[in-house]
C-alpha cells in the first residue's frame, strides 16, 4: 500500500473475501477500480471465488492473483477463474509494481503490423526490423523478445515476465539467461555511439525506452 | 479377570462365535448321522423279523397241506412254548374270525391274508391276562378256510431306537463340548495374539517407528497380514528418515546464505558510513535471501512433480524441438562463457510426456553442463536412437562427477564438494531425477573425458501402453563405473489407456 502511495496511486485495502467483493462491485460507493489485487487466501470468502463472482457479474477489473501457494497448477486454476496475472508469493516488490502495471497499461489490441518506438522500427508481416536505416539481423526469438518490449515501452519488465510471456517457460532457470538474451538483444540494438534503448532496472528487470 | 467378564468378552469375539457355530453344525450333522443309523437298523431289524415269521408261516400252513387242525395247532403250540421273552403270537381263527387256538385275542382287522409280514396291533392273551402289544404278523387262509396268523412283537425295533439315543446320548454331549471348548481356545489364543499386536501396533502408533508387530513363521492369515503390515512399516520408516535427512539438509542450505545476510546486515549497520555502502550491502543481503528463496521454490517445484497424482499435460512429444530450442536458448550463455554449444539430432521417435517437464528436464542437464565447464570447453546435446526409445545425452568436458558422488548428486541438496564455489542451488539433477522418475524413464550418469548424463525415454508406442506413475527408485553402482538410476514397473497412478491411445492414433504414425 505505502509503496502504490508512492508512486501515485490511491489504493484501498478491504479485510475479508467478501468485504472485498463488495467493494469491487462499488457497493462502497467508492470505485470504479483500475485494479485489483487479490489474495488466494482470504477470511470469509476465497480470493478466487471473488474474482469469479465479479467475472459473473460482468465486472472486468484487471486482477491479479497473490498466493503463497507456487505450484504450477495453482497457477493455472487462478488464470482459470478470471484472474489476468498470478504472483507467488514472496515476491520482490519490484515484482509485482511491474506486473501492476503491466495490467494497468495493457498493450492495445494487437492490430498494428508495424510497430514504432522511436527510430526502432519492427515490421511484424514482413519480419524485418530497423533501427533508422539500419536492418537488424535477429533469431526468431530475440525478434519475439523485441516485440513484446515494443508493446510495452516505458514499462518496467522483470525476468520472470519475459521467460513467462516471450519463452512460455514456467520455471525459473538456474542461470541469469534472460540477462544473456537482453545482452545479446542490446548489442544488435544499439550501434556505437547509438543511445542505449534497453535499460536494466536495479534489482528488477528491463525496460525499453526510445531516447530523447 | 474376571470370569464373567472372560465369559462376556469370549462371547463377543469373533472366533468365538465361530467356534459355537461350528459346534452346532457338528451337532447337526451328528444328529443326521444317528437318524441314518436307526432308520437303517430299524429296517434290517424289521426285515429279520418279517423273514422268520413269514417262513415259519409258511411252513406251518403248508407242507403238507391240508393234513387237517392236528399239525396245525401241534405246530403252534409248538412255538408257543418256546418263548420266554413273550415276544412270539400265533393263532388259528375259523373262517367266522372265532378263536379256535393259539394267544392272540382276535383277528386284527385290516390283516391282509397275504402271507406277508405288515405292522399291526393286537391283543395277547396268556394264562388269563390280556396285553396289548404293537407287533410284526403274517395271515395265512389255510386250505381249510381258517386263518393262521403267526406274529412276533417289534420290541427289537424299540431296543434298538433306545440303544441308538443312547449311544447318541453318551457320543453327542461330550463332542459338542470339546468342540466349544477346543473353539474357546483357539479364539482365546486368536485374540491373544490380536491383543500382542494390537499393544505392538498402539507401541509404533505413539512414535516407535522401529517395532513390528510380532509374526511366527506360518502362513496363517493373521500372520500373513502381519508381514504385509510390517513391510509396509519398512517403506515409511526409511520414507520418515530419508524426509528427516531431506530437512536436515534443508535447514543447513538454507542457514548458509540466511547466516550470510544476516553478518551482511550487522556490517551495513555498524559500518556503513555513507547511504551508497549501505544500500552496496543491502543489495547484498536481498541477493542472498533471493538465493534462499530460490532454494525453497526449487524444493517445493520438486515436491510438485514428486507428489503430483499423474502428469496432466501428457501429449505426444517431439523431443527434437526440445533438444533444439534448449541449445537455442543457452547457446548465448555457453558463448558468452567461451564455451562450444553443439545440438545433434540423430532420432526423430516421439515420445508421450509432459513436454514442460521434459523442457525443463533438458535445461536443468544443460544448465549444469555449461555451468561445470570451464571456458575453452564444450558441451553437446545429441538425440540418439535408444534401445527403448531415444535417448538424450547431455556431454560436456567439465570436470566430470567423481563415481562416489554419481548417485549422491541425484539427491537434494548435495553437491560435489569441487563445484561447491560454483553459482547455483545444488537442486539440478535432483529436479531432473524427479521428472525422469515421473515419465518412467531412465537417467543413466556416466565418465567420458568429463560428464556424460543419457536420459533414455521410451518411444511413444512403449510408453502409451505403460502407466506412467510413481515407481520405486532403484539406485545401483556397478563396477563400469557409471550410476544407473533405472526405475522398476511402475505401480502407483496410472494414466488411462483411453487418453494416449487415441493420441497415438491421431498423431504418430508408426514409425
Amino acid at each position: 500500500m505505502t509503496a502504490l502511495g508512492d508512486r501515485g496511486y490511491r489504493s484501498e485495502r478491504a479485510s475479508s473475501g467478501t468485504a472485498g467483493l463488495d467493494r469491487a462491485r462499488g457497493g462502497a460507493g467508492d470505485g470504479p477500480w483500475d485494479l485489483l489485487v487479490v489474495d488466494r487466501m482470504l477470511p470469509g470468502l476465497d480470493g478466487l471465488a471473488v474474482i469469479e463472482a465479479l467475472r459473473g457479474d460482468n465486472i472486468m477489473t484487471p486482477a491479479l492473483v497473490l498466493s503463497a501457494l507456487g505450484a504450477v497448477n495453482d497457477r493455472i486454476r487462478g488464470l482459470r477463474a478470471g484472474g489476468d496475472d498470478y504472483l507467488a508469493k514472496p515476491f520482490a516488490l519490484g515484482e509485482l509494481m511491474a506486473r501492476l502495471e503491466a495490467l494497468l497499461r495493457r498493450p492495445a489490441a494487437p492490430r498494428e503490423t508495424i510497430l514504432r518506438v522511436g527510430q526502432l522500427e519492427l515490421d511484424l508481416l514482413a519480419r524485418l526490423a530497423h533501427r533508422g536505416h539500419r536492418e537488424l539481423e535477429l533469431l526468431p526469438r530475440e525478434f519475439q523478445l523485441l516485440e513484446y518490449m515494443m508493446r510495452r515501452e516505458g514499462q518496467v519488465l522483470t525476468r520472470a515476465m519475459l521467460l513467462e510471456h516471450v519463452w512460455n517457460y514456467r520455471f525459473v532457470p538456474q542461470t541469469n539467461l534472460v540477462d544473456v538474451h537482453i545482452g545479446r538483444l542490446r548489442r544488435k540494438l544499439d550501434g556505437p555511439n547509438e543511445t542505449p534503448m534497453i535499460l536494466s532496472v536495479r534489482g528488477v528487470g528491463f525496460m525499453l525506452h526510445a531516447p530523447a | 479377570m474376571h470370569p464373567l467378564r472372560l465369559l462376556r468378552e469370549l462371547l463377543r469375539a469373533t472366533p468365538f462365535r465361530w467356534a459355537l457355530l461350528v459346534a452346532a453344525a457338528f451337532a447337526v450333522c451328528t444328529l443326521v448321522l444317528f437318524g441314518f443309523f436307526y432308520w437303517q437298523t430299524c429296517m434290517y431289524v424289521t426285515a429279520n423279523i418279517d423273514g422268520a415269521i413269514m417262513e415259519e408261516a409258511s411252513l406251518i400252513a403248508g407242507d403238507p397241506p391240508n393234513e387237517g387242525h392236528h399239525e396245525v395247532l401241534e405246530a403252534i403250540a409248538q412255538r408257543l412254548r418256546d418263548d420266554p421273552r413273550r415276544i412270539k403270537l400265533a393263532g388259528l381263527f375259523a373262517p367266522n374270525s372265532e378263536r379256535i387256538a393259539g394267544n392272540v385275542e382276535a383277528l386284527p382287522a385290516g390283516l391282509p391274508l397275504d402271507g406277508s409280514a405288515h405292522a399291526t396291533s393286537l391283543m395277547r392273551i396268556t394264562a388269563g391276562d390280556r396285553e396289548p402289544q404293537t407287533v410284526r404278523a403274517v395271515g395265512i387262509r389255510l386250505t381249510s378256510g381258517d386263518v393262521l396268523l403267526i406274529g412276533r412283537d417289534a420290541q427289537e425295533v424299540r431296543w434298538t431306537a433306545a440303544i441308538v439315543g443312547r449311544a447318541l446320548a453318551l457320543g453327542l454331549l461330550p463332542a459338542t463340548c470339546l468342540a466349544l471348548l477346543a473353539g474357546a481356545w483357539l479364539s482365546l489364543r486368536a485374540k491373544r495374539r490380536i491383543e500382542v499386536m494390537r499393544r505392538q501396533a498402539s507401541r509404533i502408533v505413539s512414535g516407535g517407528l522401529q517395532e513390528r508387530l510380532p509374526i511366527r513363521r506360518t502362513r496363517d492369515p493373521l500372520d500373513r497380514l502381519g508381514a504385509i503390515v510390517n513391510r509396509m512399516l519398512d517403506e515409511i520408516e526409511a520414507l520418515v528418515r530419508a524426509l528427516a535427512g531431506v530437512g536436515e539438509d534443508i535447514a543447513h542450505d538454507i542457514r548458509t546464505p540466511l547466516t550470510r545476510v544476516r553478518a551482511t546486515l550487522e556490517r551495513g549497520r555498524d559500518q556503513a558510513r555513507t547511504l551508497g555502502e549501505l544500500q552496496a550491502l543491502n543489495d547484498r543481503a536481498i541477493a542472498g535471501l533471493d538465493q534462499s528463496l530460490a532454494i525453497v521454490t526449487a524444493l517445493l517445484r520438486i515436491s510438485e512433480i514428486d507428489n503430483e497424482q499423474r502428469l496432466t499435460a501428457l501429449a505426444p512429444v517431439k523431443l527434437t524441438e526440445i533438444v533444439q530450442e534448449v541449445g537455442e536458448l543457452y547457446d548465448p550463455i555457453a558463448e558468452d562463457k567461451g564455451v562450444t554449444l553443439r545440438v545433434e539430432t540423430a532420432d526423430r521417435t516421439p515420445v508421450i510426456g509432459d513436454r514442460d517437464l521434459l523442457f525443463e528436464a533438458v535445461a536443468n542437464l544443460v544448465d549444469n553442463a555449461v555451468k561445470f565447464t570451464p571456458a575453452g570447453g564444450a558441451v553437446r546435446i545429441s538425440l540418439l536412437p535408444g534401445g527403448d526409445g531415444p535417448i538424450i545425452r547431455v556431454a560436456d568436458t567439465g570436470p566430470g562427477i567423481d563415481p562416489a558422488d554419481r548417485e549422491a548428486v541425484t539427491r537434494r541438496f548435495y553437491r560435489a564438494d569441487k563445484s561447491r564455489g560454483t553459482q547455483g542451488v545444488g537442486l539440478g539433477l535432483s529436479l531432473v531425477a524427479a521428472i525422469v522418475k515421473r515419465h518412467d524413464f531412465t537417467l543413466v550418469i556416466s565418465v567420458g573425458p568429463g560428464c556424460v548424463v543419457d536420459l533414455a525415454c521410451r518411444a511413444a508406442r512403449v510408453a502409451s501402453t505403460r502407466a506412467i506413475g510413481s515407481p520405486p527408485l532403484a539406485v545401483s553402482l556397478p563396477l563400469g563405473g557409471s550410476v544407473h538410476l533405472g526405475m522398476s514397473s511402475p505401480a502407483g497412478a496410472s494414466v488411462p489407456a483411453e487418453v494416449s491411445v487415441p493420441l497415438r492414433a491421431r498423431h504418430l504414425p508408426v514409425q
